[in-house]
Formats: C-alpha cells, sequence, structure tokens
C-alpha cells in the first residue's frame, strides 16, 4: 500500500515535472522590470529661485531623459543616455530607448540645453521622431547649436499622437 | 374632402407656429485656436505638415553644425541656402520655402558668424542699389564698396520625393517623403555634407494642403 502510494505521488511529481517543462513560455526580450526602473526613478529639486530656499518643483536630474507622458512612462525605458563632443565642439546627446511592449509605439524627444549656471544656454530643439516596433530599441540622437556654451542637458520624452 | 382642405391649413399653421419659436442663438462662436506648430494639428492628412517642417528644419540645422569645413573653417564660408536647386517631385503640394527658410534663418541665427549667409535671391534688390550708387543717384551709405556682390563658396541642393499607395476599397492612402539635403561646393562641385529626412503616413480623410 505504501509502496504504491508513494509510486503515485512520484508519478504526479513527474507529470507535473514534464507538463511544466513543455507549457514553460519564454517572454521575448527585452523584458523591462518596471517595479525596478521606478524604483531607480531619482528626481531632483530644481535649481532654488531664493538663496537658501527650496524649489517646489521635483524633475529628473540634469543630464537625462524625463518621461512626460502618463501614456509611455510604464511602457519605455531609457537604457542609456549619453554625450561626447562633436569635431566642431557642438554636444551630441544620444539616448537608447526600449519599447518593452508587445505593439509598436511612435515616440518623440527634444532637448533642452543648459550652460555652466544651469541657465538655457539656446532654444530647445524641436520634437524628433522615432518608431519604436515591439520589444525593439531606438537611439534618439541631438546635436547642441553651442560649443562651449552647452554643459548640461535635459531630454523629454513622450509618445507621438 | 373637408378633412383634406383642413390639412394644409394645419401644415401652415403649425410651421409658424415653428418659425415662431426661432430665436437668435446668442452665443460666442468657435474662437480660434493656436495650436504648438511642433506637434500635430487638429488637420492631418498624409502630407508634409507644419510639425515635419519644425522638425527636419532642426535637425539638419544641427547636424550642417557638425560639419567642421562649414562651422569650424579659419575664414567662415560663404553658403547660400534657398529653394533654387531644392526641387519638389513628390506628390505633396509644399512650398518649398517655408524649408528653405526655416533652415536658413535657424542656421544663420545658430552659427554666430561662422558662416556667412549670402542672399542671393536679393540679388536684384542688391544690384539696383548698386547701380544707383555707381550712377550718383543716391549716395551716404555707410558700408565701403566692394567691387562685386558676395560670391557663395557652398550652396544647398536636395530634393522632395515620395511613393504613394492607396487602397481602393477603403480608400486609406500611404505616402512615404524622403527631402534629401545636400551641400554642394560651388567651385568643384563636391558635395560636403548630405543628411535626409523621411516620414511615412498613412490616412483615409480627406485633406487637401493649399
Amino acid at each position: 500500500m505504501k509502496y504504491s502510494i508513494l509510486a503515485s505521488t512520484l508519478l504526479l511529481a513527474g507529470g507535473v515535472a514534464v507538463l511544466s517543462g513543455c507549457s514553460q513560455v519564454q517572454e521575448p526580450a527585452g523584458i523591462c522590470n518596471m517595479s525596478a526602473i521606478a524604483a531607480q526613478r531619482q528626481l531632483a529639486a530644481a535649481p532654488s529661485r531664493v538663496q537658501g530656499g527650496e524649489s517646489p518643483l521635483l524633475e529628473m536630474p540634469l543630464n537625462s531623459v524625463s518621461i512626460t507622458d502618463y501614456s509611455v512612462i510604464n511602457k519605455l525605458y531609457v537604457r542609456t543616455v549619453n554625450a561626447r563632443r562633436t569635431p566642431t565642439g557642438t554636444v551630441e546627446v544620444y539616448a537608447q530607448i526600449i519599447n518593452c511592449t508587445d505593439f509598436p509605439l511612435n515616440a518623440e524627444a527634444r532637448t533642452q540645453f543648459y550652460d555652466a549656471g544651469q541657465a538655457p544656454s539656446e532654444p530647445i530643439s524641436a520634437w524628433k521622431r522615432f518608431n519604436l516596433p515591439a520589444r525593439t530599441s531606438n537611439t534618439y540622437q541631438t546635436q547642441s547649436i553651442g560649443t562651449q556654451s552647452a554643459a548640461f542637458y535635459m531630454v523629454e520624452l513622450r509618445e507621438t499622437k | 374632402m373637408r378633412r383634406a382642405r383642413a390639412l394644409p391649413l394645419l401644415v401652415l399653421a403649425s410651421a409658424f407656429s415653428l418659425s415662431a419659436c426661432q430665436t437668435v442663438q446668442n452665443t460666442a462662436g468657435t474662437p480660434t485656436q493656436y495650436l504648438d506648430p511642433g506637434s500635430s494639428g487638429v488637420v492631418r492628412g498624409v502630407g508634409i505638415e507644419g510639425q515635419d517642417i519644425r522638425s527636419m528644419s532642426d535637425e539638419m540645422m544641427r547636424d550642417l553644425l557638425t560639419v567642421p569645413a562649414l562651422a569650424n573653417a579659419s575664414i567662415s564660408p560663404n553658403v547660400i541656402v534657398d529653394a533654387e536647386y531644392f526641387q519638389n517631385e513628390s506628390s505633396s503640394r509644399i512650398n518649398k520655402n517655408i524649408i528653405t527658410d526655416r533652415l536658413r534663418v535657424d542656421l544663420n541665427r545658430a552659427s554666430r558668424g561662422r558662416m556667412q549667409f549670402v542672399g542671393r535671391q536679393y540679388a536684384d534688390m542688391v544690384q539696383s542699389e548698386r547701380n544707383l550708387n555707381q550712377a550718383g543717384v543716391v549716395s551716404g551709405g555707410t558700408i565701403a564698396r566692394t567691387a562685386g556682390q558676395l560670391a557663395g563658396d557652398y550652396r544647398l541642393g536636395g530634393r522632395i520625393t515620395s511613393i504613394d499607395a492607396r487602397d481602393p476599397r477603403s480608400g486609406m492612402i500611404e505616402r512615404t517623403h524622403q527631402i534629401t539635403f545636400e551641400m554642394v561646393n560651388l567651385q568643384n562641385g563636391q558635395i560636403i555634407w548630405s543628411n535626409y529626412y523621411d516620414l511615412r503616413k498613412a490616412a483615409q480623410d480627406d485633406i487637401i494642403y493649399r
């Protein structure tokens, strides 16, 4: 009796293991852990207008990409954002954006460059549109107008509507 | 018979009473909407639209500023940016000047002396004043006389092309535009910079561009 119970238990466990092996569906990359992405997001206080005071505005820190659109904040992930000098001294910003969804998305971004004193150094760039097929990445890239005047940048990202 | 005569009278009376109910709709009209010129508007079609113009001219201007021959030359080059050699071969109706004017103005403001812009489209205007000056009809200009007008070192060329597709059952139209920009050396014809902007749109609505 004991043996038969043990055997049937083993058989059941084996069956379950085989079934789970068959039914396992691999999710295609990239897989975005939105909770971890949200936990990594750190907002910074904007420069205060009053000396010694605190700004009531919390925003993404400079040299980062700020998703300004509710509709894509849990759909897109900014993998990297970097900048480098071009041969003529202007600043080239490039950011890799990942579409975490199973659907194509149209997004657009623009960049404001700031001088060393964090004042806008030039007019904000126009919105630049780019397409993100399902579960793929694309690169947003733009350049500053000024050379030495561009010290920081802030990229705004939203869905194209 | 009596009923037949009464019916038109009834209709007439009710029409009169209804017309008496009509009053002036004393409300304000729909106000003009100011829209963000950098975003899609209310009326959207498959053609090149305002937000595309802004986006493409901004992108080209920023890219041109990374070309050392233009933005980092020891002597600022003379550049001509106009629509003379910028052709529209697409099926979209568009005034080419809206693209080249914006590019020239953006580039002129951004370059801050790194390039000099030649207003070739104003050559007649300049020549007319030079003629008056040389004939002694006018005098008192403060700028030193030059032998001639400024020659161009580089000039913008390019073209707008498109591919159209239409589904006759649904009426859906799809149009792909490719707008090519090139900067040509006017001494030897070398293309020192090229870039393009492309867009693909689909729509069902019958939008007329003017």
